[in-house]
């Protein structure tokens, strides 16, 4: 549907919205040429380099980069639709207290908190390994207050249905709501992969040992080392941002909705 | 049954209440406990200074400073970001020829992370060499090859932190400001002409701008929030293997130097500023949200 | 989506997270139970890396794993230090606030009869309380390299005090050569010591225990420094920074203050066109320096076998002289920790080399005193830098940075 603003528009102001379109969408374009120009320029030798230079452990990087992510992302929306089905739907005397426990967290953003879930996280022994990047991002108030607020809104005929097939309430969660609800989870899983894959602070205060980067604190060292090898650089920028757009190109449909979700309810 | 209520309820929450109780209320308390100890370099300190740590960063010229930075950077990015992100929606909604490419390339950078963007401007488009981008482009006209990170006065460096955020949000902001736009119902533009409206700023005044109320509230609050908690662009573009410099350096590139950083591993008083500063951000959170939606009904 | 698609992908999520959960390599699972872990920052000198990886494969009391760190290392090693037993050995300026909170064992007892080889004034800067926390691997000085044949088409004399510095900066600034690259921050953070040093000042006072640079003088010195950035003649935004030769040997600047290291890349690319000189002093009450500084091998506390961590830097940084020596010498320029090292190195006996080892003997001052806490250190750099970069004024920002300095002597004295 297309709002008619455009209706009674000219020939003129026509082409000139074209026009300035044109020129942002080049600009918008330019940052990524010049990364490829600057990493791939010459051919893909650069790339073998990337993997074989010893200075930073790049391949092993973005090894770690997957096995964050993606365990991330999945085992968030696991937790989390979970949580936010048991609060929208099962009846239980403190289920408001829970709630509020949970929003509450929503008004202290976790990049605040870095100091000390450090604390807690070094305690459980956890500094320069996997598993202190991977699980204290599995529980994301955030993803919760949204699988809430979308669980309130699913058809209960459908629910109740499950239930007279004899389901108990854990069966109709995985066999009736989890299918019937792909697309809100394809979305917000979407944002998490691309979030997950992109973050910064934390694998550089967890990732201590150069045996757990990940590609962002692999690129992120590298910028900041005292002589930048720049053409490196751009090679690995250019690959490591490879995954993430394969997952916008594919998957945009659920992004934009993923977005629009979140930023709009949240 | 209240009983089986209970355990159903937990079965589907327990997890995730587990998880926020070890990772965000934990975290928190012991923060809190740390504040008021001498916690140089250990988080399990024994000696108890009582408000001193508060004092301290309260009257800490470097923290305080900080917060100044986070508000210029915030005068600066969030009214450019809220005008060009509607503004760039406001275009795409009009085009009807290849709608769903143009919104994918402003869209695109949001896939990117601020550390590549990071390098990509500092390294090259406004790399200080002659042969950087943005100072080839000034060479054309006459000018001077400018140190864009590395001049203070006046302070270039904003040009290159404001860029590369609006690059990197202008998109996903544009999407909220779309699906806003495809909200508003037909029948509002239909009626607004039938009064004499003109197409033009008339009926963005009375109709578009009223029916994008919600949106541009979350814009602005999700804007803020996200500029106070700034950290990669900032870390990557000014900071270097010997520390970060004290001009633009927000709250949280100065919490994370001053408690796990280079600059003191004092986590007594990096905790005191979280919390100081957590307090804050839920303060201006539910301020701001009050103050527009108030202005706006 | 069918029912059994749906319990089908919910198994695979649940593999996943078992497989994340016990999979994870931290690098741990993957080394041999009693390999020992040895961080070093990255060497920007090509070859550095393999002969470190050399030595640890050559140790025949465990085996040592390398760890190559590029970026901010020394924020790397303080959180690492908070609580963890990686890395086992490291090399690093030893702080007070690690000896104070046990983080590193004493190694004195490691040197022997070696002692007094060691250069006593490096040993004293890895010492607190009399105990010696790091064993220094060699020595780093900066000075100032400048293009003779430049200097003297400018009719410029090489500098001895600051004023002369100002004027030769700003006189060779023509034809779209710079006077002087310090580092893209203006030389904030490595020309604050010997800033000082020229006026008779210091990080602390000679015993310790109050700020070294709570004097007039040290506005004064400053005000210069302000002088040097607003008189056009600085390089700023250079791809790389200070450390590496690449402004020099490009022919973008006519002086750069950059590290003995870079000795060797100097001069094959400008022949004999070098000069080298010590930091210029303010006036006859301070004095021209070089800074001089040695990382040290130090043994975290965490490790899970001290002894063997010990063992381990005795072997390499006592007794190895051969690999001390190559390490010094071979990859760049350093000279080496140790008097007996240093006097048999050819590289070090002829042209700039030798001036610098002068310097170093003559004018080294410690960049890095053990007492003189981060904290303190970020307190007078950013004061530094809003006095040279910005125009702050220079009484104000300083005493600001002394009361932080005092705070921190007494905290750290306690």
């Amino acid at each position: 549907m297309n709002p008619p603003v455009g209706h009674n528009r000219t020939t003129v102001s026509r082409v000139l919205v074209r026009l300035v379109l044109a020129v942002a969408a080049a600009l918008f374009l330019l940052p990524f040429a010049v990364m490829l120009r600057q990493g791939l320029a010459e051919d893909w030798s650069t790339v073998g380099e990337l993997f074989t230079d010893d200075e930073v452990p790049f391949a092993r990087s973005l090894l770690n980069s997957v096995i964050v992510s993606v365990p991330q992302t999945l085992g968030q929306l696991v937790v989390c639709s979970l949580a936010g089905y048991g609060l929208a739907r099962v009846p239980y005397r403190h289920a408001s207290k829970v709630l509020y426990a949970v929003v509450a967290t929503l008004m202290v953003p976790t990049a605040v908190t870095f100091v000390p879930s450090f604390v807690v996280v070094s305690s459980l022994g956890w500094l320069s390994d996997l598993r202190g990047l991977i699980v204290p991002g599995l529980f994301s108030a955030l993803s919760v207050f949204l699988f809430r607020q979308y669980f309130l809104d699913f058809p209960l005929a459908l629910e109740e249905a499950g239930r007279l097939d004899g389901l108990s309430r854990w069966g109709v969660f995985w066999r009736v709501v989890v299918p019937n609800s792909t697309g809100f989870i394809a979305a917000i899983a979407v944002i998490d992969f691309i979030g997950s894959w992109n973050q910064l602070l934390w694998p550089l205060i967890i990732a201590q040992d150069s045996s757990t980067w990940t590609v962002q604190v692999a690129l992120s060292s590298l910028l900041t080392a005292q002589n930048p090898k720049i053409t490196l650089l751009f090679a690995g920028a250019a690959v490591s941002i490879l995954p993430v757009l394969l997952v916008f190109v594919l998957l945009q449909r659920h992004l934009v909705r993923g977005v629009t979700e979140t930023g709009l309810k949240g | 049954m209240n009983r089986r209520g209970a355990l159903a309820f937990w079965l589907f929450v327990g997890p995730f209440a587990a998880g926020l109780l070890l990772f965000t209320y934990v975290p928190i308390g012991w923060s809190a406990y740390l504040s008021f100890f001498d916690a140089h370099n250990t988080v399990t300190p024994t000696e108890f200074v009582g408000l001193d740590n508060y004092t301290d960063m309260l009257t800490d010229r470097a923290f305080l400073d900080s917060i100044g930075t986070f508000s210029a950077f915030a005068a600066l990015i969030v009214p450019t970001t809220v005008v060009l992100s509607l503004l760039l929606a406001l275009l795409v909604n009009q085009v009807r020829v290849a709608r769903a490419f143009v919104r994918s390339v402003f869209f695109l950078p949001f896939a990117c992370s601020y550390v590549v963007a990071s390098l990509v401007w500092k390294m090259s488009l406004f790399s200080g060499v002659d042969t950087g981008v943005v100072n080839t482009v000034f060479g054309w006209f006459g000018g001077e090859p400018q140190a864009w990170v590395g001049t203070v006065d006046p302070p270039l460096y904003w040009v290159v932190l404001v860029t590369v955020r609006l690059w990197l949000q202008l998109g996903f902001y544009m999407v909220l400001f779309l699906a806003a736009l495809q909200r508003i119902p037909d029948h509002l533009y239909e009626a607004a002409w039938t009064d004499g409206a003109s197409p033009g700023w008339q009926t963005f005044r009375h109709v578009t701008l009223p029916g994008l109320r919600g949106a541009l509230v979350a814009v602005l609050v999700l804007n803020l929030i996200n500029a106070y908690q700034a950290f990669d662009e900032f870390y990557n573009i000014l900071g270097d293997a010997r520390g970060y410099p004290p001009f633009a350096r927000p709250p949280l590139v100065y919490l994370y130097y001053t408690s796990l950083g280079s600059g003191g591993q004092d986590l007594g008083r990096g905790s005191a500023g979280a919390l100081v500063l957590a307090l804050l951000i839920a303060l201006v959170t539910l301020l701001s949200g009050r103050v527009l939606r108030r202005s706006s009904s | 989506m069918g029912i059994e698609t749906s319990r089908r992908s919910f198994l695979a999520v649940a593999g996943l997270l078992g497989l994340a959960a016990c999979g994870s390599n931290t690098g741990r699972e993957g080394s041999a139970a009693g390999t020992l872990r040895h961080c070093y920052h990255a060497y920007g000198e090509d070859g550095v890396q393999d002969a470190v990886r050399r030595y640890a494969a050559a140790y025949p009391g465990a085996e040592v794993e390398v760890q190559w760190n590029p970026g901010d290392y020394d924020s790397k090693i303080v959180t690492a230090l908070q609580n963890s037993a990686v890395p086992d050995v490291f090399e690093a300026q030893v702080k007070v606030d690690w000896v104070r909170q046990k983080q590193v064992v004493p190694v004195g007892d490691l040197l022997g009869d070696t002692r007094g080889d060691f250069v006593a004034a490096l040993l004293e800067s890895q010492t607190v309380d009399g105990q010696l926390y790091g064993i220094p691997q060699s020595i780093d000085t900066q000075v100032l390299f400048y293009r003779p044949s430049l200097l003297q088409a400018a009719g410029v004399t090489p500098p001895r005090t600051v004023d002369e510095l100002l004027d030769a900066v700003k006189r060779l600034n023509t034809g779209g050569v710079r006077g002087l690259f310090a580092g893209n921050d203006g030389g904030v953070g490595v020309l604050t010591p010997p800033l000082l040093w020229a006026a008779g000042l210091d990080f602390l006072s000679p015993d310790g225990s109050a700020p070294g640079f709570d004097d007039p003088r040290a506005a004064t010195v400053f005000g210069k420094f302000r002088e040097l950035q607003t008189g056009g003649g600085l390089l700023l935004g250079a791809p790389a920074d200070w450390s590496d030769p690449g402004a020099f040997v490009d022919g973008r600047v006519a002086m750069q203050w950059t590290g003995l290291w870079n000795l060797p890349k100097i001069t094959a690319a400008l022949g004999d066109d070098v000069g080298v000189l010590p930091f210029p002093k303010l006036d006859d009450s301070g004095a021209v320096s070089v800074p001089v500084g040695a990382y040290s091998a130090m043994v975290n506390a965490r490790s899970a076998d001290v002894e063997a961590a010990k063992a381990y830097v005795r072997w390499l940084w006592v007794e190895r002289t051969d690999h001390q020596t190559e390490f010094a010498t071979a990859f760049g320029a350093h000279v080496p920790a140790r008097k007996s090292l240093s006097d048999e190195a050819e590289s070090l006996r002829s042209g700039p080399a030798k001036d610098i080892v002068g310097f170093v003997v003559d004018s080294g001052r410690i960049a890095s005193p053990s007492r003189w806490s981060a904290r303190a250190n970020t307190a007078l750099s950013d004061a530094v830098s809003r006095i040279a970069r910005e125009g702050a004024d220079a009484a104000t920002e300083l005493r600001a940075a002394v009361e932080v300095a005092r705070g921190e002597i007494s905290r750290t004295g306690r």
